[in-house]
Parts: structure tokens; sequence; C-alpha cells
């Protein structure tokens, strides 16, 4: 066995075929979105190399890419600190609920399952001005003044979609933490309680910096499904009132096919994969080095 | 050792012995003829009525004439659909037949890349198109689709709900304003559209600057430069469109309400009017919405803008959609022949089905609808017609820019002044392309 291991030779050929996907499927796209950014081309048809200037257009002239980036911060924010904490706290609760955890974990968890075409529409219906259930539920409850057109109000607008897309990704959060907290071993709770620590100091001091692995990748993957936002976006406002919704990963594809603008779209998307690089290292960053040392 | 030699031996001999066997029969099975596969696109998803169904109809005929094709199609709603094209243009994969508009916004980047076959002229010229219809579909002095329906852009309306509320036909852009508050008094929307894909809006755009200035030219020649988007009378039609929205004229949801969506509206009988083209002829037929309405839609012309110069009869009508066949198609061949048996078809079956104003003349029957002989007696009096509209003249650049725009001016995120000033740096863009 130990031969095996030591021989270079079998060491290549057993992680050859892993590379090689990994090559092909992430690698080769990214190098070919790269030499497309360089790029004025339809698609189709008769390519032109213009070197960095897309690259000049969308950092310098678009502001439209700095919106799309900045509302994919305002729901990385909300997820991060309104969403994650609940869906802790649910999850929380559910190890403690025995009796029937299984029951809601299933009903918390049905969007995640669901299409994200029949949420989006589900969702659009909801929230539609002239037949929608939120406005009647509203108008019945006699607060018809808060009635509004949610996906077409440019100061509502946003707050509508991202509550779509919170709704759409809380089932995953909870799965996470629920699993996180179950791996936690009884011994290390017991040893709190006994220890005289309140739930709060036995949540903050003792469990979450246990899962604080779990913590770090649910956070990361948080990050990058944030900026790659785009189904339910094209779905419901394509990006408007006046861009308040666009999202990046929308953008890129309207740029690409609408457009017919395929090299400015690739540097979007090349830009993209270095945003999500940086947010990436840096919440590892983060998490990794806040624990509270004792 | 000499058992297993023997074995191998063995197998080698059963699979030489069984190898012309299989050849032999497979051989016989290939005298069958080959089984044709054409793959189609279009941006009809409702295959069971109005011009969806029209074309199963058509692809059933074509295939008893030629048992061994078989027709698979790929529908999406419009903007989807045309993204998609261009996605498969992208990657090689486009369809061998589907359907395509001809503007220069998107048959012409097709045609340039060579994507598209051409076509005989001679093989369609006797077929009646109208005017101008064949034409549309020509670049180079030569064509490379068939158009398909004459589009009109119109005001549909539910009688019954005008009746219903008390008011008659408008002539004027202020006898629709006026009837707005009567409207609302019921519950009801005044005016749906289709603010999401922002198209309407603008042909709407192009119809108010029709109607101000009785010439529909002056967009082309602010798109040649010499003159400026920035110019009064489409800054004033931008003043006119956003006050229509400001007047509570569409459903609130404008600029996030889809084709699919508006049409809804109207056909369930929430809104009273629709703002589309003729091509909803189909309105008549669909058995989506109540018979009620069904017997109560019909059409008027756009109405006049006061002080304007322009008349009713200075029509928004163009040669929008056709169909092209992919260049690079193993069937190009078959391709061609399935465009010359739908040029054949598609009029009396479209007219029969009352679902469309095809590109092809058609005899008004006795049997028609209101709302047919309507639209055919709108196409009649036309006394000028603007072509195909501003949004669809220049790069898709362009377009998805104008379209933009348009939105955030329903969306009121624009005030005419700097929707101009966008729209004349989009023109001046694309004009140097």
């Amino acid at each position: 066995m130990r031969s095996l291991f030591s021989n270079k030779m079998a060491i290549f050929l057993l992680i050859f075929p892993g590379l090689v996907v990994m090559l092909f499927s992430i690698a080769a796209p990214v190098i070919l979105s790269v030499y497309y950014s360089l790029t004025q081309w339809a698609g189709f048809g008769e390519l032109t190399l213009i070197g960095f200037q897309n690259y000049h257009n969308i950092l310098l002239a678009d502001k439209t890419f700095w919106l799309s980036l900045f509302n994919a911060l305002v729901l990385m924010v909300i997820t991060i600190f309104i969403q994650n904490p609940i869906a802790f706290v649910l999850a929380a609760i559910l190890t403690k609920v025995r009796k029937h955890s299984r029951f809601f974990r299933t009903v918390y968890f049905v969007p995640a399952i669901i299409s994200v075409v029949v949420i989006t529409k589900l969702w659009v219906n909801i929230f539609n001005p002239t037949y929608g259930l939120l406005n009647k539920v509203l108008k019945g409850l006699g607060l018809e003044m808060l009635t509004t057109a949610w996906l077409s109000n440019p100061h509502t607008a946003l707050f509508a979609v991202i509550f779509i897309m919170i709704w759409y990704g809380f089932g995953w959060a909870l799965l996470f933490y629920y699993s996180g907290l179950m791996m936690v071993p009884k011994d290390l709770e017991e040893a709190g309680i006994i220890d005289g620590a309140s739930p709060l100091q036995l949540y903050t001091r003792v469990i979450i910096p246990y899962i604080l692995p779990v913590i770090q990748a649910v956070l990361i993957i948080d990050v990058v499904s944030c900026l790659k936002q785009m189904e339910i976006v094209y779905l419901s406002t394509a990006g408007a009132p006046g861009d308040r919704t666009q999202f990046i990963a929308n953008y890129l594809y309207i740029k690409a096919f609408a457009y017919s603008q395929y090299g400015y779209g690739n540097a979007i998307g090349v830009l993209f994969v270095i945003v999500a690089v940086l947010l990436t290292i840096l919440t590892r960053r983060i998490t990794w080095q806040s624990p509270d040392v004792e | 050792m000499k058992r297993n030699v023997f074995r191998t031996v063995l197998c080698l001999a059963a699979v030489l012995i069984l190898l012309p066997a299989l050849l032999w029969a497979g051989g016989k099975q290939e005298k069958k003829p080959e089984q044709i596969l054409l793959k189609m696109g279009d941006n009809l998803p409702d295959r069971t009525g109005t011009w969806g169904a029209v074309v199963e109809q058509i692809n059933a005929e074509f295939i008893k004439e030629h048992p061994n094709v078989k027709i698979e199609t790929e529908s999406y709603p419009d903007q989807p659909y045309q993204q998609k094209i261009k996605l498969y243009a992208a990657s090689g994969q486009l369809p061998d037949v589907f359907k395509y508009w001809s503007f220069s916004t998107l048959l012409k980047p097709l045609v340039d890349a060579k994507l598209v076959a051409e076509l005989n002229v001679a093989d369609f010229k006797d077929l009646n198109y109208l005017a101008g219809a064949l034409e549309s579909n020509t670049y180079d002095g030569k064509l490379w689709g068939i158009p398909v329906s004459g589009d009109l852009w119109v005001v549909y309306y539910n009688k019954r709900l005008f009746k219903q509320v008390g008011v008659t036909v408008p002539e004027t852009s202020d006898e629709v304003l006026a009837m707005i508050p009567k409207f609302k008094a019921q519950g009801l929307i005044p005016m749906s559209t289709d603010g999401k894909d922002s198209w309407p809006l603008c042909i709407t755009w192009d119809n108010i600057i029709g109607r101000l200035t009785s010439d529909y030219s002056i967009i082309q020649t602010a798109l040649d430069r010499k003159m400026k988007f920035t110019d009064p009378p489409f800054v004033q039609a931008a003043k006119i469109l956003q006050d229509m929205v400001k007047a509570r004229l569409f459903q609130a949801d404008l600029v996030t309400s889809d084709y699919g969506a508006s049409r809804n509206l109207f056909g369930q009988e929430k809104a009273a009017m629709y703002l589309m083209g003729s091509w909803e002829l189909g309105l008549v037929t669909d058995q989506n919405f109540p018979q009620g309405f069904r017997d109560n839609v019909s059409v008027f012309k756009f109405p006049l803008i006061k002080g304007g110069k322009g008349g009713r009869d200075d029509l928004v009508a163009w040669f929008g959609g056709n169909y092209v066949v992919n260049a690079n198609s193993k069937y190009k061949d078959l391709g061609i022949e399935y465009l010359k048996f739908y040029a054949n078809r598609f009029p009396t079956l479209i007219w029969e089905k009352q679902a469309a104003v095809p590109a092809q003349r058609v005899e008004a029957t006795a049997k028609d609808s209101e709302l047919a002989k309507s639209l055919l007696q709108i196409a009649a009096d036309a006394k000028q017609s603007s072509g195909t509209p501003s949004l669809d003249r220049s790069t898709p650049a362009f377009k998805e820019d104008e379209q933009k725009f348009v939105r955030d001016l329903a969306a009121l995120v624009l005030t005419p002044e700097q929707f101009a000033r966008q729209l004349d740096a989009s023109a001046e863009t694309a004009a140097k392309q």
C-alpha cells in the first residue's frame, strides 16, 4: 500500500481524471471568457479584438454595473444579518423540540426544492397590485394606504425581489444550521450548563464557536449565491424600475444576449469571478480569525 | 494454460460467426427511408389555440406529404425566445427552420454572419404578398425570410365594459383620459399593455410622434443623425406618453407586467382596453377567455392628439414576424420546401381560424368576426404607414437602450428631457458602429 502512494506515477494517474474534469468545466470556460472579454462580438459573425475597452467602459462609465453590485451587497447584508440569524434560531428551536421537528423541517425546506420559476411566478402573483393576495389582505385588514405595486414601485421593488430570494433560500440555511447543531456533542452542552452558563452564554460561548466551520460554509455559499441571482430577477422585474432591481448575473445575460454585446457580457463575467473570489477570501478571513479566544 | 487458449479461440470463433449475421440483418434495416427530424422554433407556446394551433395544423399537413419527417418545435414567449435564438446562434445550434423578425436589429446580424439561407424570390412572388412585405425581408437585393403577418398598431376594447361604464369609442387622447375616472370607479383598469418588455410602449411613442407631426420619417432622420432625439417632437411625445402613465391610464404594475399578464388582464375583463398589434386578432377565438369577452372584443384606431398634425389614418404598420431557414442546417432544402408549404397554407388557415392578419392578401368573408372586419378596414383606410418601428431600425444595443429608457420613462424614473438626452446619446453610439 505504501509503495502505491509513494509511486508518483500512481498518484498522478489517480488525480488525473479529476484534474481533467476541473480543467474542462472550470478553467477552460474562464480562460475563454477572458479571451472573449477582450473582443467586440455579437456571439456570432464578425469578431474584433478591442483590448481592455470593455473593462474601461464597465468600471468607469457603467452605472448599471455598480448598481447591480450594490444590490447584491444589499442582498448579502440582509441574508447574513436577517435571514441567517432567523434560520439559526429556528434550527436551534427545532433541535430542542423533538416531537414535530421533522414536520417543520420539511415545511421550511419545501420552497428550496420547488422550481425557482414556480416560486417566482407565485410571488409575482401575490405581489400583483390588481388581483394579488398581499394587497387584498392589506385591504381586508383596513390597511389600504399601505397597498402599492410592490414590484413596480421604485421604493419597494428591491425589497420585494430580495424577499423572494430570502424566502427561497431559507430552507438551505435552516438545513445546514440544523445539521451543524445536531453534531454538537451532548456532553459539551451539559458541561456548559453545569458550569453555570445561561442559555445565551451557552450558545454564544460554547455552541457557536464549535460549529464555526458550518457557519463559515453557509456564509461562503450565501455570498456567492447572492452574486449569482439571476432567475428570480429575470422572471419578476428584469431589473426595473430603472435598474433598481438589477443584479449582476441578470445584467450579464441581458448584455450578452439581448444587447448582442457578447464581449461586454464576458467582461462582466470575469469581473464577477474576481469579486466572488475576493469576497470568499474575505469571508474566510473574518470567520477564521474572529472566534473569542479564552 | 491450454484450457485458456481453447476458451479464447472458441469466443473469437463465436464472434466471427455472429458478425456477418448481424451485419446482414443491419443491412436489411437500412433499406427503410431515413427518418428526418426537423427542428423548429417560434414564439407561440400555446399550441391549442390561435396562431400556435395553425402552425400545428400546417406541420401535420406537411408531415402527411413527407411521412419520413418528424417536426420538433421549441416555443418561448417573445423576448426570451429572441435571446434563446441568439444563444443558439452563438453556439451553432440554431433550429433548421425558425420564426424570426425582419428588422435590422434581428435578421440583419444573422444575415451578416451567414447564418440564414438565401431564398429564391421567384418561389414566393406569386403568393399575394402585400406591398412592401417581401421587401422588408430583403438585404443586398436578396430575400432572406418570408414575412408572415401584417402588423398594425391599434387599441382593442371591450364593448360590454364600455356600455357598462357609459362611454363611447374615443376620437382623441383627451377623450381617452376623460374616461379614466369612470373606469376606475367601477374597479376596472382603463388600458393594459406589456410594459415589462417595453417594446409596445416604444411603438406607442412612435405613434404619438406620428400623431403630432404627421411624419414618421423624422425617426429615421434622427437615427441618421440629421436630427436629434432632443428635438421638440420627440420630447413632446415622451411627455405625452408619461402623462398617460401619470393619469393612471395603465395597470398599476405597468413596468413589471409582461405580455401574457397584460393580455390576460384584458381577456379576463379586468381591463377595458388593450394597446397591442393586429396579430392579436386571435383574441376573438381564444378559448381561454370567457365567451362574453369574445363576443364583445372590438378595435379602434389609435386616437388623435389635440393640436397634432397627424390624422387617424396615419398608421403605425410594418412587417415584423418572418420565417427563416438555418444556412448550416443538414436539411436546408427540406427547410426551404417547408417555407414554401407554409407560405401557401398560412393565409387561408390563419384567416379561417381568425388568428392574425397575414402579410398576404386575404378576402373578407361573410363569416368574419367584427374584429377581423374592423382590422381589415383599418388597414384599408391607411393613408400612410410608418414602416419598421423606431426601436428596430438600428443596432441591437440601441433597441435595448430605447426599451430601457422608455420603460424608465413609464416608471417615472426619468423625465422626458432626460429620456431624450439618453436616447440621443445611444443613437450617436449606434450611428458610429
